[in-house]
């Protein structure tokens, strides 16, 4: 085993803390950086897990196979109220934002009937984005 | 008076003004009706002031259509007919459900709601309920909670009111027995109907009792009011002067039997927050006792093919103290021979419901228990409820009541009934549900899971016991048996009460209908009577 230096010590310390500082800076700089993903796997929080949201999430998927998370990410974005909903970091506004798109979608007519429940499209894609949600390590 | 054919006292021949067959709730206000106005009535009943096994018998026939339902034990042949089963619900006929629909074949009366309307009213006080008041607005102000908060251009809040239920034999039999102008004659059966030489109308009535006393009805009226079932049965078959039977020329005659669809399924759960007490039990506002469903608006029942529906909301609970599905057949009986002896009286029918509690002892037992313990535990909130209904069906000249070989002691042939239940009806119910489903969603209120699947189950309708049709009202006698005044096309003096004359059906429970019907045809007898 090498012997531990003098140098070899100043230039660990000098790599620690330069490494701090890019990392410091970076999560700064980073802070001004628009990123959805954060906040758009949030907005499936707001779904139920229980067995029946997983059932009718595995229906919806089924169905509209060979559909993959994407799509249904990209159909939730795609309404305006869940849109906005992807990118608030308030959970409470973003809880009545998802509720008022679901009351839209039925208001006009974009209800579909899964597992005998009478459900907003919304609602469906959110069951089933959150089924297939990817996992992040 | 009330004599008794049995006796042997009734005279050979009988006369009056108008000759009223059958004493259920057409029959007799048909007769106090009449003899308000002064005319002189003969009231023909088969049974006598009481339930009794052999006449009872007489309605006995086949199912050979959907089971879930009978021709015999769900009607009473007896003074006041099955108002001593009957439950109370009523409500009027929606306007909707007299107009023809271009998407419905043979659907529409020739008479609208509004003609109706003066009926209803004075139909109230028959059935001991309220003022004639259906609308939620004239009850809001002392409502015990909120409509819910939907679009009342998709969905609203509708009103039915409950008879005690009147029992018209302890109501009226008095009545009837004091009245000079009424001779009311028990174990009196129709036999047959004959019309004069030129068969263009009813000479004489032939009313016959079980030990063979018989007697001779004359009148310049006769009135056939022995309900859904029986109307058509007896049509049938007194055909000695005419082979297809009276007024059924174009072979109409019990075609178009309609039911409603009793059932109870689709769950809906709301949010916490919402108040759902208007719809989850009985209110009683001033006299009147209530309850409260959803309808659809009739813009959209057309727009959508959809069948009128009542959906009343039955709470669920998690406490088993509040449910309440021990009520079946033990459980009524139980209750009725509570309700007499509490009176002083010996129920009606003592060994026929106490046996039926002894079969379900189980069941009678829960419901005692868990009304003790209502007693003493608070009510808890109804996790969600489950939609209960008596489903319209849409016109159907296939289910019908038609004649067997089978015959019963008076030499008439006894009926097959033979009820349709379609899947395009459920699945119109699946819609209305579906649609009610969406509303609920669109105002925020809660989530619905459909009870009816896609092809539907058959088995969760079950009759409402509302026997209809048979001898429906239309004017084209190609496609009624009778006309607007419920008289037969075909034969000059003779009329048809009761709900055999219904069109359409709609959602609403029959016996409000049938009395207001009952009072404008003695409106109508006694004006044109010379
Ligand atoms: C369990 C149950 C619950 C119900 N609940 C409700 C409800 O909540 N609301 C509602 O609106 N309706 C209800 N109904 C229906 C209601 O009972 C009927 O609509 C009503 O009784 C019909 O009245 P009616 O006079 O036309 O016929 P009926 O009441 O059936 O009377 C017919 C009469 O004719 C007599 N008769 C029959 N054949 C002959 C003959 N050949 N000669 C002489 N007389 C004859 C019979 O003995 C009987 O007295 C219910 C029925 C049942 C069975």
């Amino acid at each position: 085993m090498g012997k531990i230096t003098r140098r070899l010590l100043l230039g660990s310390v000098a790599t620690v803390v330069a490494g701090g500082a890019v990392y410091g800076g970076s999560r700064f700089a980073c802070q001004f950086v628009p990123r959805h993903h954060p906040d758009f796997f949030s907005l499936l929080d707001l779904a139920p897990d229980n067995p029946d949201t997983r059932r009718i999430g595995e229906l919806v998927v089924a169905e509209a196979a060979p559909a993959g998370f994407d799509a249904f990410a990209a159909a939730l974005r795609l309404r305006p109220l869940t849109g906005e909903a992807a990118t608030t970091d308030c959970a409470s506004t973003r809880r009545r934002l998802v509720q008022d798109q679901c009351a839209i979608d039925f208001a006009e007519g974009r209800s579909v009937v899964i597992d005998g429940w009478v459900l907003s499209e919304t609602e469906a894609n959110l069951y089933a984005a959150k089924l297939l949600r990817p996992s992040i390590a | 008076m009330i004599g008794d054919l049995l006796s042997g006292e009734a005279p050979a021949e009988l006369t009056g003004d108008v000759c009223v067959v059958g004493s259920g709730p057409a029959g007799v206000t048909l007769a106090l009706e009449l003899a308000k106005k002064g005319r002189q009535v003969i009231l023909l009943e088969s049974g006598g002031e009481q339930y009794e096994e052999d006449s009872q018998a007489l309605y006995e026939g086949r199912i050979t259509g959907h089971q879930n339902i009978d021709v015999a034990a769900s009607r009473l042949r007896q003074f006041g007919g099955t108002s001593g089963h009957w439950t109370g619900m009523c409500a009027p006929l929606d306007p909707v459900d007299f107009t023809p629909r271009p998407d419905m074949p043979d659907h529409g009366w020739p008479i609208g709601r509004a003609d109706l309307d003066p009926f209803y009213a004075r139909a109230q006080p028959y059935l001991d309920l309220g003022p004639y008041r259906y609308d939620f607005d004239y009850w809001r102000p002392n409502a015990p909670g909120p409509a819910l908060p939907l679009d009342p251009t998709k969905v609203f809040t509708t009103v039915y009111q409950q008879s005690p239920p009147t029992r018209f034999a302890l109501k009226y039999m008095e009545t009837v027995r004091a009245e000079p102008k009424i001779s009311c004659w028990l174990h009196a059966n129709l036999v047959d109907i004959a019309l004069n030489a030129a068969g263009s109308a009813v000479e004489r009535i032939e009313a016959r009792a079980l030990d063979g006393h018989s007697v001779s009805v004359r009148a310049n009226r006769f009135v056939i009011a022995c309900g859904g079932v029986e109307n058509a049965r007896i049509l049938l078959n007194c055909r000695k002067q005419r082979p297809e039977g009276l007024g059924n020329e174009n072979g109409l005659v019990g075609r178009y039997y309609t039911d409603h669809m009793t059932i109870e399924t689709t769950l809906v759960a709301l949010d916490d927050e919402i108040d759902a007490t208007l719809y989850d039990e009985q209110h009683t506002i001033g006299d009147t006792v209530l309850n409260f469903g959803l309808k659809i608006a009739p813009d959209e029942i057309v727009a959508r093919g959809l069948n009128n529906n009542a959906a009343f909301l039955i709470p669920q609970f998690d406490d088993e103290t509040f449910n309440d599905e021990f009520r079946n057949y033990g459980w009524i009986a139980f209750s009725e021979m509570v309700k007499a002896f509490a009176h002083g009286r010996v129920p009606e029918r003592f060994g026929e419901r106490y046996c039926e509690v002894v079969d379900d002892l189980g069941r009678v037992t829960t419901g005692a228990y868990r009304h003790v313990m209502r007693k003493v535990k608070p009510r808890s909130r109804p996790v969600a409820f489950k939609l209960r209904q008596d489903a319209e069906q849409s016109p159907n000249p296939d289910s019908r009541v038609t004649l067997i070989d089978e015959v019963d002691p008076l030499g008439f042939q006894r009926v097959a009934l033979d009820w349709r239940v379609t899947d395009e009806d459920l699945l119109r119910l699946r819609r209305t549900h579906q649609f009610i489903g969406e509303q609920l969603g669109a105002a925020g209120l809660g989530r619905m899971r459909l009870g009816i699947s896609d092809p539907p189950d058959h088995d969760i309708a079950f009759s409402g016991y509302h026997h209809m049709g048979t001898t429906r009202m239309h004017a084209d006698p190609k496609r009624g048996v009778v006309d607007a005044d419920c008289r037969l096309h075909s034969v000059a003096n003779l009329h048809m009460a009761g709900s055999s004359v219904f069109t359409t059906a709609g959602c609403a429970n029959p016996t409000l209908t049938i009395t207001a019907l009952a009072i404008r045809l003695a409106d109508h007898l006694a004006a044109t009577l010379a």
